[in-house]
């Protein structure tokens, strides 16, 4: 296919920015009209997917809206009956298919999600702290010049840094952000592991509707998407999960459980998720943590499963065997090709690096972020089947042992062998070690799409 | 042997539906409001009788058209069809299995197929289970989302991995003598244990399942 038109995609869509400062804020529309020319101003500003050749700019914006917010623009009912019902529904809806129950439930997410007030998601990043304020400045003027849109709750990010620079870690010390898939069209510094692997054992990327609607996807069918086609293409559905972290129960579980393990701590903490806390994958090296591996591009995502089905170098169950099982399904991992997701995620709250002494009460712990053409086939199936489920990966009712909604009860096997230093372990009762805070599925729109809002000229006649 | 896998029998059943103007309402919607108001825990048919994995009864009005340019067909008759993964025989017959839903379930099967044509009763057993045979058809791919183990293996298996998983738990670092006593102990524990019942074993998950997303 030809490459897709980057001026048209909101930037956030297409990479990964990788600025060290973040806030979301979330507004509300009062009024449609003047929502519209709230939009209509804001639009220049949307930083789209076009290559940054002079290096990042100091900040960025991109929107995104709920389907409440679609329809308190006014959108005609024709075209908001036609989104998928997961986004009509929102996600708090979906809490019981998800699993976002007893700590994980809506009556314990932040004020901001208990009435059904957001309408949309603006994302501000910048490269310094001040950039980021300033252009918050900019977009605040804004609601009040236009009174389009009354701000309901703002959440800050930022990330983990020692001493002025970014570690890559969120806060329970694991190094972040490896693999996200490849699509065809979109150009990146793409590298093995990254998008669907071929009955070869090369890696190809995956079909662009798995990201974008008005694309073939890999089933080679249009995503399901709104009318009229132009409101829907080159635009993507984001889930948004606020997802805080118990690091002082996640501490206290390593030391607890690693007084047992022969592998000793860090090896714990690397079976949890099936990388070394450095970044390292277990599957290239189960010994000890390689930094030669976690910099090399060529490497750091490029393994697979299949040699490894007892799990004694990377456990079944762990969280990125879970997540994205690659080919431990069998069939050359063809299985997986429709269960792909996007990921950005952004950690907030102070970073306590290991040593010093943590609080799970502290506000802290990732804005995680998924992007997928189709939220129910995508997002919803790996949270309910992998993350909250385990009998594809033949671990019965085990959960995600980092992230399932355990409620105390969870158990976690990792698979060993007979040498003393990777020995079995069954870890029970497991906590929550993250829980939910909040969040719902958005739309981001194309910039065509954004101006024909503004314009008010959707039409799906 | 396409019928069988392991101690697994694939069973898959038509029965066609009568067509009576005269009968109100119709047959198939006598059976389909029978069938909605089955019980699919511990009073199931399924569950009263032994042998059955997982069991399935659908009425099937007719092919679906899907749209020119496809040729429109039609079914010359409604059928029930009854869908089995059940225990065979040790001769890897469906024999026994039919014989022991007659037994345990004998008002539920003539409260469903007889609605259908040619159905002789579940009292006469030659006669029910030469009328199950007579609708069966072949299976020709066996998949199979469980093992080839019989149902009870499949209970007692299952009782023994969750008692096994949280021993281990509950006993890792213990020293050996202790850990050997304990283990015996729990090994006659689970010897005496009685096999849990069947639809009384199913762990409840905090999660909606089902629908698109399963």
């Amino acid at each position: 296919m030809s490459k897709l038109n980057e001026t048209d995609i909101q930037g956030f869509v297409l990479r990964g920015y990788n600025l060290p400062f973040g806030r979301y804020i979330f507004i509300h529309f009062k009024n449609p009209d003047r929502a519209v020319v709230l939009i209509s101003k804001l639009l220049p500003m949307i930083t789209t997917g076009q290559r940054w050749d002079n290096g990042k700019p100091p900040s960025t914006v991109n929107i995104a809206f709920t389907h409440r917010g679609l329809a308190a623009l006014a959108l005609p009912d024709a075209t908001l009956l036609s989104f998928p019902v997961e986004f009509q529904q929102g996600m708090k809806k979906r809490a019981e298919i998800l699993g976002d129950t007893g700590r994980n439930a809506p009556e314990r997410w932040d004020a901001v999600w208990h009435g059904d007030e957001v309408h949309a998601w603006l994302g501000i990043n910048g490269l310094t702290a001040e950039a980021l304020e300033t252009c918050c400045s900019q977009v605040r003027a804004l609601f009040a010049e236009t009174g389009g849109a009354i701000e309901l709750a703002a959440q800050d990010a930022v990330s983990n840094m020692v001493n002025g620079q970014q570690t890559g870690k969120e806060h329970f010390g694991y190094t972040d952000g490896f693999g996200n898939p490849d699509y065809l069209g979109i150009e990146r510094n793409s590298q093995p592991g990254h998008g669907k692997q071929l009955p070869d054992g090369s890696w190809a990327p995956l079909a662009t509707g798995e990201l974008l609607l008005g694309y073939a996807d890999e089933a080679g069918e249009l995503p399901i998407a709104p009318i009229p086609h132009i409101l829907a293409s080159n635009g993507t559905f984001m889930v948004y999960r606020k997802l805080h972290q118990n690091v002082a129960t996640f501490r206290k579980f390593l030391d607890e459980q690693s007084a047992n393990y022969g592998g000793g701590r860090e090896k714990l903490a690397a079976k949890l998720i099936g990388r070394w806390r450095d970044g390292t994958p277990l599957e290239l090296a189960p010994d000890a943590p390689d930094q030669s591996i976690v910099k090399d591009p060529t490497r750091n995502t490029n393994f697979t499963y299949g040699a490894d089905g007892a799990g004694t170098r990377c456990p079944i169950g762990a969280h990125m065997r879970r997540a994205h099982p690659r080919d431990a399904f069998g069939f050359n991992g063809k299985l997986i090709d429709r269960r792909r997701i996007t990921r950005r995620g952004q950690t907030y709250g102070r970073f306590v690096p290991e040593g010093e002494s943590a609080s799970d009460a502290e506000d802290r712990g990732v804005v995680f972020m998924v992007l997928n053409a189709n939220i129910s086939r995508q997002f919803e199936f790996v949270q309910q089947q992998w993350i909250e489920y385990g009998n594809d990966a033949k671990q019965g009712n085990d959960k995600d042992p980092l992230i399932g909604n355990h409620g105390g009860h969870g158990k976690f096997v990792v698979q060993g062998d007979r040498s003393a230093s990777n020995p079995p372990l069954i870890c029970g009762h497991l906590p929550n070690f993250v829980e939910l805070r909040g969040g719902d599925y958005f739309f981001i729109p194309s910039i065509t799409a954004l101006g024909m809002i503004a314009m008010k000229l959707v039409d799906p006649r | 042997m396409p019928n069988n896998s392991g101690k697994v029998y694939g069973l898959t059943i038509l029965s066609p539906i009568i067509n009576d103007d005269r009968a109100t309402p119709s047959h198939d919607l006598q059976i389909r409001s029978y069938l909605a108001g089955l019980s699919t825990g511990q009073d199931s048919p399924f569950a009263l009788a032994p042998g059955t994995h997982l069991a399935r009864l659908v009425v099937m009005d007719d092919v679906v058209f899907v749209g020119a340019p496809a040729v429109e067909e039609h079914l010359n008759s409604k059928y029930l069809i009854f869908e089995s993964n059940c225990d065979a025989g040790p001769d890897g017959s469906i024999d026994g299995y039919l014989n022991g839903l007659a037994e345990h379930a004998a008002e539920h099967l003539d409260a469903i197929w007889s609605h259908c044509v040619g159905y002789p009763g579940a009292a006469d057993r030659a006669a029910f289970i030469r009328y199950m045979k007579a609708c069966q058809l072949e299976t020709t791919f066996f998949f199979a989302a469980i093992n080839d183990k019989s149902v009870p293996e499949t209970l007692r298996a299952l009782q023994t991995q969750r008692a096994v998983a949280d021993f281990i738990e509950s006993h890792q670092g213990v020293e050996p003598e202790k850990l050997r006593a304990e283990f015996l102990k729990l090994v006659s524990a689970l010897d005496a244990a009685p096999l849990p019942t069947v639809a009384s074993a199913i762990v409840s998950r905090d999660i909606k399942i089902g629908g698109r997303n399963e």
